[in-house]
């Protein structure tokens, strides 16, 4: 709070008070009392006017100076009535008071908001599971009827199985503290499941599918890792070159983390998109011109990865290959 | 015959299950009466039990809880909720196995294979005519030769044999061999089982693998 300022503010009544005082000096003047006495009443006049004025400063300014000192060093702004000072006077109170109120009407409009995307989020997986009957009584007609309906019939659903995983993904890692356990996971079981998942595409494809993952336990949820690896090695089946692909997993131990790789010789990822990629709704050259991308994909990927505590990169060279690395920690603060 | 009930109250896919099992050799049965499915489950002398989670009145993991205080029966989990405190639960409670929808169809008869076997007593070796199979050791051995198998060929032989009354698909090896770590492709395959065969005529058997073409392979 700044003195001028406060004075400008109060301008009013400064202008009426000295009016006040010329008025007075003017009419004790006009009566013939002594100057001496006329100016010695005038001198103290103008004193208690500054006093007043000065101290009704000061009192306000410690007020709003604690106001807006811990006001600047909250980050979370909307958690001021938590620091402020005790309202003395009947201005301040009638700020406080109405901060909270304003406080108090925003959290409710916040909790309706929240109200609303939880039971979005509870709608979509209830959806979720609901739509997943239906594609089960396709796969299994499918598989029972061979000779009435086309091989490919399953690929589709597969994708349609896939885009389905890719929403529930999605709203689990935008908002969840809840949905994931994180266990010991065998790395080459996960491997496993993902690959016989995506065994008739990467057949279909002619792709090479080479894993050399070891017996190796990563603390993680196996769900949502083969969900993220899933996704991985779709895009490599989706990115693939036109001859002699090949996918190659495998696995490192080192001190203090185990990594997988994963590693295509498929079109690769220019180098102006690389540091991208993770990004929300970004699709690189190759989303855009080669096949269509919602560029969701790998934004999922990484916020799972980030929930779960593991490092996720890309490497690629445009044309020849791409490698995604995750690393496992080997923090003894997992195990319970 | 094994008898396999199905608790499932999507009726679509409990008659595909129906339909995916009778085809594979195993007498299926659908439960009707959710209202008293413990005392129907229990009284059906099943062999395995296929249990959706999400089914009338009682759930199926709380169902599968009231069943195991009663019996050991195999049973594998079925459920379209994909998160891992479903799983969780259901193996604490006494289920043998897990799968979620949807499932390949070809891994559930797998995994039902594999329970089944298991139940049965470890098997190590299988007869076939003179011969004995070792699966373990990865040999086949009669008085007076021996021969030993590659892993893909183990498991090739396996199957065959588990499976002898029925064709086996190239599907079902090919997963089984992808079940197994081992993703090859489907020339890969046919080159295994020819060098199978040559290993088999050293033995004196030749030409027992037969292709129905395709179809798949069975053995003679």
């Amino acid at each position: 709070m700044k003195y001028i300022e406060y004075l400008k503010d109060n301008i009013i009544g400064i202008i009426v008070y000295l009016s006040t005082v010329l008025l007075l000096f003017l009419m004790l003047n006009a009566f013939k009392v002594d100057i001496t006495v006329n100016i010695l009443t005038i001198i103290i006049l103008l004193i208690s006017g500054i006093s007043i004025i000065t101290i009704n400063y000061y009192r306000k300014n410690k007020f709003y100076k604690l106001y807006l000192n811990s006001l600047n060093k909250l980050s979370e702004k909307y958690l001021i009535l938590e620091t402020i000072p005790e309202p003395n006077t009947y201005e301040e109170k009638l700020m406080v008071e109405s901060l909270y109120e304003i406080n108090k009407s925003m959290i409710e409009n916040i909790n309706d908001y929240q109200r609303n995307i939880t039971e979005f989020k509870e709608f979509v997986e209830i959806w979720i599971h609901e739509v997943k009957i239906p594609i089960s009584s396709m796969v299994l007609k499918c598989h029972n009827n061979k000779e009435k309906y086309d091989k490919s019939l399953l690929s589709i659903i597969r994708r349609l199985d896939n885009n389905i995983d890719e929403i529930l993904y999605y709203v689990r890692s935008e908002n969840t503290e809840k949905d994931f356990a994180i266990n010991e996971v065998n790395l080459k079981e996960v491997i496993r499941n993902v690959s016989i998942k995506n065994k008739d595409d990467l057949l279909d494809n002619k792709i090479a599918f080479d894993s050399n993952v070891k017996n190796s336990l990563v603390h993680t949820d196996k769900k949502w890792l083969e969900f993220i690896i899933n996704q991985i090695i779709n895009n490599s089946i989706k990115y693939k070159k036109d001859k002699d692909s090949i996918i190659k997993i495998r696995s490192i131990e080192d001190n203090d983390k185990t990594i997988l790789e994963i590693y295509d010789n498929g079109i690769g990822i220019p180098t102006k998109d690389i540091g991208r990629v993770f990004e929300k709704s970004f699709t690189g050259s190759n989303g855009r011109d080669k096949i269509k991308s919602t560029g969701m994909g790998l934004y999922i990927i990484k916020k799972l990865c980030d929930k779960l505590g593991h490092n996720i990169y890309i490497e690629s060279v445009e044309k020849e290959y791409t490698k995604v690395i995750i690393e496992f920690g080997k923090n003894e603060m997992y195990k319970f | 015959m094994k008898k396999i009930m199905i608790v499932e109250d999507d009726k679509v896919i409990a008659e595909e299950l129906f339909y995916l099992l009778n085809n594979s050799n195993y007498e299926a049965v659908i439960l009707n009466d959710f209202k008293n499915a413990k005392k129907e489950i229990l009284g059906s002398n099943s062999n395995l039990i296929l249990l959706d989670i999400n089914i009338p009145y009682l759930n199926g993991e709380l169902l599968l809880k009231e069943i195991r205080k009663e019996s050991h029966i195999p049973v594998i989990m079925v459920t379209s909720k994909s998160n891992e405190s479903d799983e969780v639960i259901s193996y604490s409670y006494g289920a043998d196995d897990y799968i979620t929808k949807p499932y390949n169809p070809t891994i559930l008869l797998l995994k039902i294979n594999a329970l089944l076997k298991r139940c049965e007593m470890n098997k190590t070796t299988i007869s076939y005519k003179d011969l004995i199979f070792d699966i373990g050791k990865g040999i086949v051995k009669n008085n007076n030769k021996e021969i030993i198998l590659t892993k893909n060929e183990i498991i090739i032989f396996n199957m065959l044999l588990s499976n002898k009354d029925r064709i086996v698909s190239k599907d079902e090896l090919m997963t089984e061999l992808w079940n197994n770590d081992e993703y090859i492709n489907e020339n890969a395959l046919t080159v295994n089982i020819s060098r199978l065969r040559s290993k088999l005529d050293e033995m004196g058997y030749p030409n027992i693998i037969e292709t129905r073409k395709g179809i798949g392979y069975t053995i003679i």
